[in-house]
């Protein structure tokens, strides 16, 4: 046998009492050797397996524990989801909802007792669906005519006061500094800052700049814009033009013009040209249509 | 039925006799090759939890080499950034008071020489032939234990011994 395969079954581990003695013969046992015996240095730190395995054992089991935590986390994520979504809901149904018209356009609001609103253009209404059975509030900004069924008192709240009613018709006008109101059935209390004010079917309430006036009684069924006619009895023609604009969603350029000249009369809210002439004949006045601009002028 | 609960490494019996069997060489063979810095101790335990994590996916003819897989892996990514030249201890075990002073540093000397020379080993190299000489184990069980071919142990084991003897006389 040569050197090297000796050596190799040295190696193995696998010499036999022969090979022994052969490969003590070699020259470099000793060297063979002492490496062998200095290796023994080297030896990886003594494993404790049933210690180890303990240690395994217990941390199986904190895992095993976390997992279950972990479980419960899961189920707190989805309450807390759950929470929110609810909440979410229970926020948006409670919300206020608004209903807003553009110019030139108009809207029937069914409210939830059976009510009725329309709302006239460029108008904004808010009320609460959810409280309604409570409190029939309702906020206005512009012009709407209400249908009221019996009921709590029914409340349209405005900057300059509020319309108060138990079932009834009316028509409640807030435009800037014109606050209008018009019964036409059943009754109408009003209160603002000064006093309290009881209309009867056909009384008209109109303050105009701040200025209450008094109106002769109306005696129609329904207010005129339902029926797509505006109508004006001796007003500051500044808001002829205003409520036009609202009604055409047009310019109205009046520059040389008397805007506080009282105008008696009405306009329809489908014929431009025919509006147009209602408004400006009874006051000697021209005008010219240019674009989105309507330009009046006095002769 | 007997033998579906023997199958399942998830049956405590068998994962702890499965432990028995592996642990120590799983953790010999993480030492000699990633060193003591790398806690193979930490890193046999976090095998062996894997292993019980994923016991119902995994048979246990499979899970040796899963061990030594998994293991492998941890090692890997704790030293994937830094590559790091293994250093060994002198362990003293024994108090050799019988010898000489003289000898005692002779044999420090060449500890020390020895342990540079290991250190230029490769990987392959050093792990088949720690095993084959510290641990005792046959070409055949160090073959088996990576998976590689006895003739393959024996090449590296042999290069290793070579290496190492003309490493010592040079330095």
């Amino acid at each position: 046998m040569n050197r090297e395969d000796l050596i190799l079954k040295w190696l193995d581990h696998s010499l036999n009492s022969q090979e022994l003695e052969q490969f003590k013969a070699l020259e470099d046992y000793n060297d063979l050797i002492k490496l062998n015996s200095s290796l023994q240095h080297f030896k990886a730190p003594e494993y404790n397996t049933s210690d180890e395995l303990k240690s395994v054992r217990s941390s199986i089991s904190n895992t095993q524990k976390q997992s279950k935590l972990n479980w419960t986390k899961q189920l707190l994520r989805v309450a807390a989801i759950l929470v929110i979504g609810f909440s979410i809901f229970y926020y948006t149904t409670t919300l206020d909802t608004t209903v807003k018209t553009l110019a030139a356009e108009k809207s029937l609001i069914a409210l939830p007792d059976g009510s009725s609103t329309h709302l006239n253009a460029q108008s904004t209404l808010t009320y609460n669906k959810k409280n309604w059975n409570k409190t029939r509030d309702l906020k206005l900004n512009g012009e709407a005519f209400f249908r009221v069924t019996k009921g709590s008192t029914f409340n349209v709240i405005t900057e300059n006061g509020t319309v108060t009613v138990l079932g009834t018709q009316f028509n409640v006008k807030h435009r800037n500094n014109l606050f209008e109101v018009v019964c036409f059935e059943g009754s109408v209390s009003i209160t603002n800052n000064i006093k309290t004010t009881i209309l009867k079917p056909g009384d008209r309430y109109l303050i105009l700049d701040g200025k209450y006036i008094a109106k002769e009684k109306e005696n129609l069924k329904t207010p005129n814009w339902i029926a797509n006619k505006s109508y004006f009895n001796s007003m500051p023609f500044q808001y002829v033009l205003n409520e036009f604009e609202r009604q055409y969603d047009m310019k109205i350029d009046a520059q040389n013009i008397n805007l506080q000249e009282l105008y008696s009369g009405s306009f329809t809210h489908t014929d431009i040209n025919l509006a147009l002439k209602s408004i400006t004949l009874p006051l000697n006045l021209n005008y010219s249509i240019s674009g989105n601009t309507i330009y009046i002028t006095s002769d | 039925m007997k033998k579906d609960i023997a199958e399942n490494i998830c049956n405590e019996t068998l994962f702890s006799s499965i432990f028995e069997k592996h642990s120590k060489n799983l953790h010999n063979f993480l030492y000699y090759k990633f060193g003591e810095e790398f806690n193979p101790k930490d890193k046999v335990q976090e095998a062996f939890i894997k292993l019980w994590e994923n016991c119902a996916k995994i048979t246990p003819s499979k899970a040796k080499s899963y061990l030594f897989t998994v293991a492998n892996n941890l090692s890997i990514n704790a030293t994937a950034h830094k590559k790091v030249v293994l250093k060994y201890q002198l362990h003293k075990r024994k108090s050799y008071t019988n010898e000489n002073p003289e000898f005692l540093i002779e044999e420090k000397e060449y500890l020390e020489k020895l342990q540079k020379a290991i250190a230029t080993l490769s990987e392959a190299q050093r792990v088949a032939f720690l095993l084959n000489r510290i641990e005792g184990k046959k070409h055949k069980e160090i073959a088996e234990q990576l998976n590689i071919s006895t003739k393959a142990v024996e090449k590296r084991i042999y290069g290793a011994l070579k290496k190492l003897r003309t490493e010592i006389k040079e330095l």
